[in-house]
């Protein structure tokens, strides 16, 4: 029971390499050759190489228990559903049945309340139920937003009449009877989910935070205690409370609904005799309400052509910390997290090199504009449209524009 | 002019106690601008509502209800004696389910127009001048003939601060409501303990690292991170620049074409 005895001389002589001709070089050894007993020596690296997955920006390594067989490196790619099939339409020719939403789509748009609505509707959809979107007047970008069918129903958008405005709406309903109807918890949408709901007779689950085939979630009596019950007829979506449509995008393919318009009309006189649009002023609005915000920062110092440039775009004024301290611009337009946190569509910053305590105060606004001489600047790489120039010499250039256009206009008439 | 309005037991959001809810002591100022109001409660407990009569009320009419009764119709048959030229509430009543329908449910079974999310209101004759809010600061204003149902944005002018004789003067009645069913089916639920949800951040990709959710949530990817950076340009290219920028994004209003007007 004994093993054969070991000869290291012999077995490195038997590994050497004939080295060129007569040359009185260094020995040579080959040490890659598999020797007969033992096992093989592992490659770590070659190994973690072969678990990467093909394709993607960032590399993907597939760590599962089972080491893929040695030699072949994974080729297939994994799905990505962004990117790759974004240009492919996907039509459901015959829908099991239909979810509606009713988005408030101001102005033709979708809001982005609407279109975590459109998600809501998408996920209370499934793979077989399909989404028909219902609107009075046109709207666009349906389709992207997650809408497999589209029906507009005729009617006066500008006319300020709710009442009839919900008629419309529940005929339309009626004549579709979808299986789910989603409304978004804003005024509008709130106000006119209600009105549907007292004139179809049913039952609404309002504000729902949670919004699954399985079932929707709202708060109540103050937020301490939370209700679930099965999918309804109505519901109102919460905003921020579910995600967007996030597939590919879907044919939104026009529907025509056979409603009895007549139905619900009122034979009472109109009760509204008058609806004027105020629209908000600029100057006086507060600031955390304001839809486009202009703010001078600590690069400006002269702050009466800001104020001109201000009225001149029919922005509400802000300013930053550094200005508010040094009482050149009231307190209550201080932005930042010790001032106001804008819900803005658009920032418009002059001056300001963005401290981490002013972005937060930005971080809710759709876009900004920036203007400051630093490049390395943080609002310069926040912002949408950066403008690396001293906004002291960009401000006048600015208001002269706008007087030319302006001019341009009196001049003529 | 004779208000009524609605009141409801509201529990204060932090320490859930009863207390009168912001939105209904803006209703009763409102009222307090435009006539002699009455306020209309059901339920089975008038003492968080008697916070109404210091807020500028003279006297509530208390409606006793079980414990989650639907008080729409013993609202409505007490409204239908009383016929008020105006009906206030808040845009939902707190304590209760919280669905909001409740004054939308009385103006179907009183048969009056409801105006939402009034921020304002005047009387003219025989007219009520009412404001709106579209939100963002913008108003509606509406001439509306009476009787109407009106529901009050939390934009409306403040409460006025709380007087400690008035709440003494001030009368709690208990009125007798007439038995009746109720009229809209009710949802079956399941309660349990509000969980807070994450609150959904904008932009921020599906899968993603923590690195881009963090980058999502402070705003420094998605669209805005792809944005356009233009190096020491003349003064006027980049007024040009950002006129365009503007305009495309919609906030400021197009150069009006020459002869516009």
């Amino acid at each position: 029971m004994s093993r054969p005895r070991r000869d290291p001389r012999a077995e490195r002589a038997s590994r050497q390499v004939a080295s060129a001709a007569g040359e009185a070089a260094r020995p040579r050894y080959d040490r890659t050759a598999r020797r007969g007993a033992g096992r093989p020596r592992r490659d770590p690296r070659a190994e973690h190489e072969r678990r990467r997955l093909a394709g993607g920006s960032r590399p993907r390594y597939d760590l599962g228990q089972v080491a893929p067989p040695e030699g072949v490196p994974s080729t297939e790619a994994r799905p990505r559903p962004a990117a790759e099939t974004a240009s492919k339409i996907l039509v459901l020719e015959a829908p099991a049945f239909l979810v509606a939403a009713v988005p408030d789509a101001a102005g033709g748009r979708l809001s982005a309340h609407d279109r975590q609505v459109l998600g809501a509707a998408r996920a209370l959809a499934g793979r077989e139920g399909g989404v028909a979107v219902l609107t009075l007047g046109p709207c666009e970008g349906c389709g992207g937003a997650g809408a497999d069918r589209l029906i507009q129903i005729e009617g006066q958008a500008e006319v300020y009449d709710p009442a009839g405005r919900a008629a419309r709406i529940a005929a339309a309903l009626a004549a579709l009877a979808p299986r789910h109807v989603l409304f978004p918890e804003s005024l509008d949408g709130g106000d006119l989910a209600r009105r549907v709901a007292v004139r179809m007779g049913a039952p609404l689950f309002g504000n729902a935070e949670v919004v699954a085939a399985g079932g929707l979630i709202r708060p109540a009596r103050g937020r301490r205690v939370e209700q679930r019950a099965a999918p309804g007829l109505l519901a109102t979506v919460a905003p921020d409370a579910v995600a967007d449509y996030a597939g590919p995008p879907r044919e939104a393919r026009p529907l025509a609904v056979e409603a009895d318009g007549m139905a619900g009309r009122d034979t009472r006189p109109a009760p509204i005799l008058a609806a004027t649009r105020v629209p908000a002023d600029p100057a006086t609005v507060p600031l955390a309400l304001a839809e486009f915000v202009t703010a001078a920062g600590n690069g400006l110092h002269d702050l009466d052509t800001f104020r001109q440039l201000v009225a001149a775009l029919r922005a509400t004024p802000g300013a930053s910390r550094v200005l508010c301290d040094a009482g050149l611009m009231p307190r209550h337009a201080q932005v930042g997290a010790s001032g106001t946190v804008l819900a803005a569509t658009c920032y418009f910053a002059l001056g300001i090199s963005g401290a981490p305590q002013h972005l937060q105060g930005v971080a809710g606004c759709e876009h900004v504009v920036a203007v400051n001489t630093d490049l390395h600047a943080a609002m310069i790489e926040r912002a949408g449209l950066a403008i690396v120039q001293d906004a002291q010499a960009v401000m006048p250039a600015l208001l002269r524009l706008l007087a030319q256009e302006a001019g341009g206009r009196g001049g003529v008439s | 002019m004779r208000i009524a309005v609605l009141l409801s037991a509201g529990r204060h959001p932090v320490s859930g106690t009863p207390v009168l809810p912001r939105l209904e002591a803006q209703a009763v100022r409102l009222a307090a601008g435009l006539g002699e109001a009455v306020g209309l409660h059901a339920g089975p407990d008038a003492a968080a509502v008697a916070d109404a009569l210091g807020q500028g009320l003279g006297r509530i009419e208390h409606l006793h209800l079980a414990e989650g009764a639907d008080p729409v119709p013993a609202l409505a048959a007490r409204l239908g004696t009383l016929a008020p030229d105006l009906v206030l509430a808040g845009r939902r009543g707190q304590g209760g389910p919280e669905s909001g329908m409740v004054p939308y449910a009385l103006a179907e079974a009183l048969n009056l127009p409801l105006i939402p999310d009034v921020v304002a209101g005047s009387a003219g004759e025989g007219t009520l001048r009412l404001d709106q809010s579209l939100g963002r600061g913008a108003l509606r204003r509406l001439v509306v003939r009476g009787p109407v149902v009106v529901t009050v944005h939390p934009d409306a002018p403040a409460p006025l601060a709380y007087a400690y004789g008035r709440a003494r003067r001030g009368t709690v009645e208990a009125v007798t409501p007439a038995p009746a069913a109720a009229s809209v089916p009710e949802i079956a639920v399941e309660e349990r303990p509000y969980r807070r949800r994450p609150k959904l951040v904008k932009g921020a990709p599906a899968g993603g690292s923590a690195a881009e959710r963090l980058k999502a949530a402070t705003g420094e990817s998605g669209a805005v991170a792809s944005g356009r950076v233009l190096v020491e340009p003349d003064p006027e290219d980049a007024a040009r620049e950002i006129l365009a920028y503007l305009r495309q994004i919609g906030v400021l209003a197009p150069p009006a074409a020459p002869g516009d007007r």
